[in-house]
């Protein structure tokens, strides 16, 4: 996937993909669920033979879409490590950090680059402009997050439309991809957006509430990146509902340990975690709905994944880490 | 050389086509506005671009009326000055224009450095978009006459609305690769360039930059063209593959004409050549058609560069060392040193030391002096503007006048990319 002749070029390239760093592959999962979940066949009557061969080239095409995704998401990371000065990514050095600034980010742009030429090769214009949006979207999502006020900084509204883009919209478009490229209506592929969508929503919901409690369920316990990074999530923005004098110390951003101290002290008071968590809960029914909500089957295959993606949501809201 | 090849396409022709300049009109009446990649009608700037060529096609008149004294051998009359560049100048500056605002709307704070990056290239002019516009306008042939006008004028009309997406998106990958090639720090070389990167930083050139290829794909994709996708995407591959290349060459890598033609193409050649199959692409063409318009691109590409190369060590001048020195300066071996190995093995020594050390460049100077370097350079910059030429010349026959011209000015640009002083 990453050959190329310059070999500093594949190595960073690769650099994410390798054993042991591929990370969760949570995207990839979604999809290839999402793939079988939605095999569902237009007519009846096409023969094995023909249905097969042509099951497996859809598989293929499936498959495509999964590693564009993963292709997209870790360019993301790489040019975000270094819009973050991030030391470490999965657990070993980020890629900045080991090779520096630059050769991420052209490691990142050939990933990119890539992605789109595989997309390409899909011969499907619908599916491109659905990842050229996500694409978008994941900028967008990166700039909302570089470049705020302190009224945007405060606003739950911005907030929500940051995380669409930076983290929901990926997976929503690729599972809108799987399903145009099945050939599904555009209810369906509607249906399947939302699943990615709400899915995406709740987990960077839990995933704001464990950077503060971690594995317990105690606040403080978490790594508290976000907010050491100045970064304001949702537990904080609730928490603002109650305690409007959190505002000015959130406007002052974090840099003063102190601050941080100040405002764990107005969460631990408030409802923000348990408020974010139902919030979480409500966008993982949602997408259980979605599923609910597709056409039906007798298929083993496909009612077992089904099953697997509505799993899926209850993970994303039990998990400790 | 123009004007013997457009009396070879029958200049008569041509001549009584102008008398359909009621036909020019027509365009104005039926033109569709159409959603361009960065919204807006495509109706002003064509009328701007016809506006060039009724000036030229009163030229043209005047070439008519000499037609017979032309056998005589009168070509000083029948020389009409041609400037490429301002025959899509119009369009152009809207193009620019929009995709400079759009930018600066975006990402407010490339405002003060946008001016370096939107900054005219050699010769003042917009060098790329040029091209690619005037090759949209030498592929112009219509694939059935019979249409009617007004259906025929809609469908040109969007597909030059497309076309002039292809030269924004081009622009938009361009500047992309400036801002994470030169902007950036080179942890090795120290290649970034300073004091763009005092002002902007590190981080706005890389949200930056990603936000214009984020913008550039989400332009594709709007083209409805999956081979055209697949055409720029394999650009962004190649700038950045380029790049690489040149950060992480081994010595014996920097000694190689190979090496350094192919990272070349890459930096350089590859843009142009594979939007110029764009164009083709998209306007229809086969698929010979469109690798001639590849082969354009990519020998105008090589042959440019191969000159800037000459020009970094002559600068105005043309003599030696009056330059700006700043290929050897940062250590990038280029054509014509590589050329004077070549006659000088001695020379590699010096190479292989890196120039760190000024006394290494007088060394370096002194050989290409007396080596043929420089002029082989130019021999081989010329061999690939004349295959450029080429590949214009195997384009299909056309009568029409603005493919005549924009062909003319497609052949006058190699001239110009040869002999150009700066």
């Amino acid at each position: 996937m990453v050959a190329t002749e310059v070999p500093k070029l594949a190595s960073a390239a690769e650099y994410f993909f390798k054993m042991g760093v591929e990370g969760k592959r949570f995207r990839p999962t979604v999809l290839l669920l999402m793939s079988s979940a939605l095999n569902v066949p237009i007519r009846e009557s096409i023969a094995d033979g023909v249905s097969g061969g042509l099951s497996n080239e859809l598989r293929s095409r499936q498959q495509s879409i999964a590693e564009i995704t993963e292709m997209i998401h870790v360019a993301s990371l790489l040019h975000d490590d270094v819009l973050d000065d991030a030391d470490t990514r999965r657990g070993i050095g980020s890629l900045n950090f080991v090779m520096g600034n630059k050769l991420a980010v052209l490691a990142g742009n050939f990933l990119l680059a890539r992605a789109c030429i595989l997309l390409a090769s899909l011969k499907n214009t619908e599916v491109v402009s659905l990842m050229a949006t996500a694409i978008e979207h994941l900028v967008t999502g990166e700039k909302m997050q570089m470049t705020t006020t302190s009224e945007q900084r405060r606003s739950m509204e911005y907030y929500l439309q940051k995380t669409y883009n930076k983290t929901a919209s990926l997976v929503s478009n690729s599972c809108k991809a799987i399903a145009v490229l099945a050939g599904q209506t555009s209810e369906v592929s509607m249906l399947a957006y939302e699943y990615g969508r709400n899915l995406g929503l709740a987990y960077q919901l839990i995933d704001d509430v464990l950077d503060f409690t971690g594995t317990s369920a105690a606040l403080g316990k978490g790594s508290l990146s976000d907010i050491r990074h100045g970064v304001v999530t949702a537990p904080i923005l609730f928490a603002i509902e109650e305690f409007p004098q959190l505002r000015e110390v959130v406007d002052r951003g974090f840099k003063n340990p102190a601050d941080v101290d100040i405002a764990l002290g107005y969460l631990g008071k408030s409802c923000g975690i348990e408020r974010t968590r139902e919030l979480a809960k409500e966008h993982a029914n949602r997408a259980v709905l979605a599923i609910e909500a597709l056409p039906a089957s007798d298929a083993e295959d496909v009612l077992s994944t089904r099953r697997a993606l509505i799993d899926l949501t209850h993970r994303v809201l039990t998990r400790t880490k | 050389m123009y004007w013997r090849w457009a009396l070879s396409r029958g200049l008569s022709s041509a001549a009584a086509r102008f008398h359909g300049h009621g036909r020019f009109t027509q365009r104005f009446s039926h033109a569709a506005p159409c959603g361009g990649c960065l919204g807006r009608s495509p109706w002003e700037t064509r009328s701007k671009v016809l506006g060039c060529t009724e000036t030229y096609s009163l030229g043209l008149r005047g070439l008519h009326d000499i037609r017979y004294q032309i056998h005589q051998d009168s070509s000083s009359r029948a020389e009409e000055p041609l400037d490429p560049f301002s025959l899509v100048a119009d369009e152009l500056s809207l193009l620019a224009n929009r995709l400079r605002s759009m930018v600066v709307a975006e990402v407010p704070k490339l405002a003060s450095a946008a001016e370096y990056f939107f900054k005219m290239g050699a010769e003042g002019k917009r060098f790329r978009p040029t091209v690619l516009l005037l090759m949209a306008s030498a592929l112009n042939m219509p694939i059935s006459q019979s249409a009617a006008d007004g259906v025929f004028n809609t469908l040109s009309n969007e597909l030059r609305t497309r076309q002039q997406c292809i030269a924004e998106i081009t622009e938009m990958i361009h500047v992309a690769s400036l801002l994470h090639d030169d902007v950036l720090d080179d942890a090795d070389t120290r290649r970034g360039i300073g004091s763009l990167n005092f002002i902007m930083g590190n981080k706005l050139a890389v949200l930056a930059g990603d936000f214009l290829l984020s913008r550039a794909c989400v332009a594709l994709a709007s083209l409805k063209n999956t081979e055209v996708v697949s055409l720029l995407a394999t650009v962004v591959e190649h700038l950045v593959t380029g790049e690489t290349m040149q950060m992480t060459t081994t010595s014996e890598q920097r000694r190689s004409m190979e090496y350094y033609l192919q990272k070349t193409y890459y930096k350089t050649a590859s843009l142009i050549s594979n939007s110029c199959k764009a164009i083709a692409l998209l306007a229809g063409q086969t698929a010979e058609v469109s690798i001639l318009a590849y082969e354009y691109g990519r020998n105008l590409g090589l042959a440019f560069q191969l000159i800037d190369d000459v020009l970094d060590f002559t600068g105005t001048s043309a003599s030696l060392g009056k330059g700006s020195l700043s290929d050897i300066r940062h250590g990038i071996v280029t054509a014509p040193l590589l050329f004077a190995i070549e006659e000088f093995p001695q020379l590699s020594e010096v190479v292989d030391r890196g120039f760190d050390n000024p006394a290494d460049v007088d060394i370096a100077l002194e050989y290409l002096q007396k080596s043929r370097g420089i002029e082989r350079t130019r021999e081989l910059a010329a061999e690939h503007a004349n295959r450029a030429v080429e590949a214009i010349e195997a384009f299909p026959e056309s009568d029409d006048e603005d493919v005549i011209i924009s062909r003319r000015a497609l052949v006058d640009l190699t001239n110009r990319v040869i002999t150009r002083t700066k």
